[in-house]
């Protein structure tokens, strides 16, 4: 009996929301050090990071193949056709895109923020509390595009998850092996489904951006 | 309160000095003037006093405290009697209220509700109080960036360029606020590049600056 269409959505769901928090938080973090660097030098880490949004994630894929492959240094983990195998390839795939939709905005007003709590004569240590609620549009926005970049892509949950029915099998992927069988139908129904996810998250965000956000 | 700079240097590349041997004190409230052509180093020398920027040579006494040799518990503590309103008004995301709030709230002091209500008032932000502080004019946003150092009640207030944007009515307003900050004991420095008449007859010293030094200081 083949895997229903729910169970596959929540699968990409969990998979890609899981990917696109790592890669979001490791973003968070890099943008934190490279905020401390003279300026020329992090426009320099941009510019690399602005570079790896255009690599096609089959490429991302057949690097993290090489990687969890048995007879790789990390074969021994067998993640290889695992679900954290794909989670793995999509931190890759969504982290220039997390990466360079905030780190511009994070060092810009990291400065004028300290220099903002300095002047009403607080601590300097303030400065993160009032930068990540100055952030909070920012970060919200770049978490939704790690996330549409890591649940749309098919390269690597094909490479490395293999598609399998039950276990490994994520929207992107059924989309291709529905089509690849001639099932349309189930095809366009999964590809409405990806694009209502999307949609609608990026509608709620934006919501929460003017509402809950706001103070 | 006492400020003292004493033999200040600052550069912010390490080649170009903006002070250049600065030695000033203001011993005793009141309102003191800094005036001076553009690029003559008010800005930075009121970040220097405003306790902003650590010169490059040099020492800043508070009350005879050298700052920058204390350490940081000691450090909080007189930062949190000095203010510093900027030039270009640094307002963060939400409402004007928020902003009004923001030094009280981050020192975790209460809002006295029926002072914030008086200087919204006297200045006239009753209307955008609520309003998204981005939204606001060149002006309302000077207003409010002065009334929140207001609100903070600093011994020590810093002020560039407070009258741009104002208009007279306003700048009447401010300057009576000012004074009485300077009657309750505070020092209060304004860095202007010329004299207004606002300031004419209230001001304790008026000390110019070229070319980051000192050029003259007289008492008003």
């Amino acid at each position: 009996m083949p895997e229903s269409i729910l169970s596959v959505t929540l699968r990409s769901l969990y998979v890609s929301s899981t990917a696109a928090f790592i890669a979001f938080a490791s973003a968070l973090a890099l943008s934190a050090i490279l905020a401390r660097v003279p300026r020329r030098r992090a426009e320099m880490a941009l510019g690399v990071f602005e570079a790896l949004v255009g690599v096609p994630t089959t490429v991302i894929g057949l690097f993290v193949y090489m990687l969890l492959h048995p007879h790789s240094p990390l074969g021994f983990t067998r993640l290889l056709y695992t679900p954290i195998a794909i989670i793995i390839g999509q931190f890759f795939v969504a982290l220039p895109m997390a990466f360079t939709s905030m780190f511009r905005p994070f060092y810009e007003l990291r400065e004028s923020v300290k220099e903002l709590v300095l002047s009403l004569g607080c601590s300097e240590k303030l400065a993160t509390k009032v930068l990540l609620g100055e952030l909070a549009p920012v970060l919200t926005s770049s978490y939704l595009l790690a996330f549409s970049r890591a649940i749309g892509e098919l390269g690597v949950a094909l490479m490395v998850g293999g598609g399998i029915e039950g276990y490994t099998s994520v929207l992107t992927t059924a989309i291709a092996v529905r089509t690849s069988i001639g099932d349309y139908e189930v095809a366009i129904q999964i590809g409405l489904i990806l694009l209502c996810i999307t949609i609608s998250l990026a509608l709620m965000l934006k919501a929460l951006g003017e509402r809950v956000l706001w103070r | 309160m006492e400020v003292e700079l004493v033999n200040v240097w600052h550069s912010y590349d390490g080649f170009t000095y903006a002070l250049k041997d600065v030695n000033l004190a203001f011993k005793g409230p009141g309102v003191y003037v800094l005036i001076g052509p553009n690029g003559s180093g008010k800005t930075t020398l009121l970040k220097v006093l405003s306790l902003i920027i650590r010169p490059s040579r040099g020492e800043v006494a508070l009350n005879g405290a050298k700052f920058w040799s204390l350490d940081e518990r000691e450090r909080s503590s007189l930062r949190s009697s000095v203010v510093y309103v900027h030039d270009k008004p640094i307002l963060v995301r939400g409402s004007v209220k928020y902003n009004l709030e923001l030094g009280l709230r981050l020192r975790g002091v209460n809002v006295d509700r029926a002072v914030l209500e008086h200087y919204v008032e006297r200045y006239g932000l009753k209307d955008v109080e609520d309003k998204p502080a981005t939204r606001l004019s060149s002006g309302q946003a000077k207003l409010v960036s002065m009334v929140r150092g207001l609100l903070l009640r600093p011994r020590l207030l810093a002020l560039d360029e407070p009258f741009t944007f104002l208009d007279s009515a306003r700048a009447s307003l401010l300057v009576e606020d000012l004074i009485e900050v300077a009657r309750g004991g505070g020092v209060v420095v304004i860095a202007t590049h010329y004299m207004h008449k606002e300031l004419r007859g209230c001001s304790r010293q008026v000390i110019e600056l070229v070319d980051g030094e000192v050029a003259s200081r007289r008492e008003a």
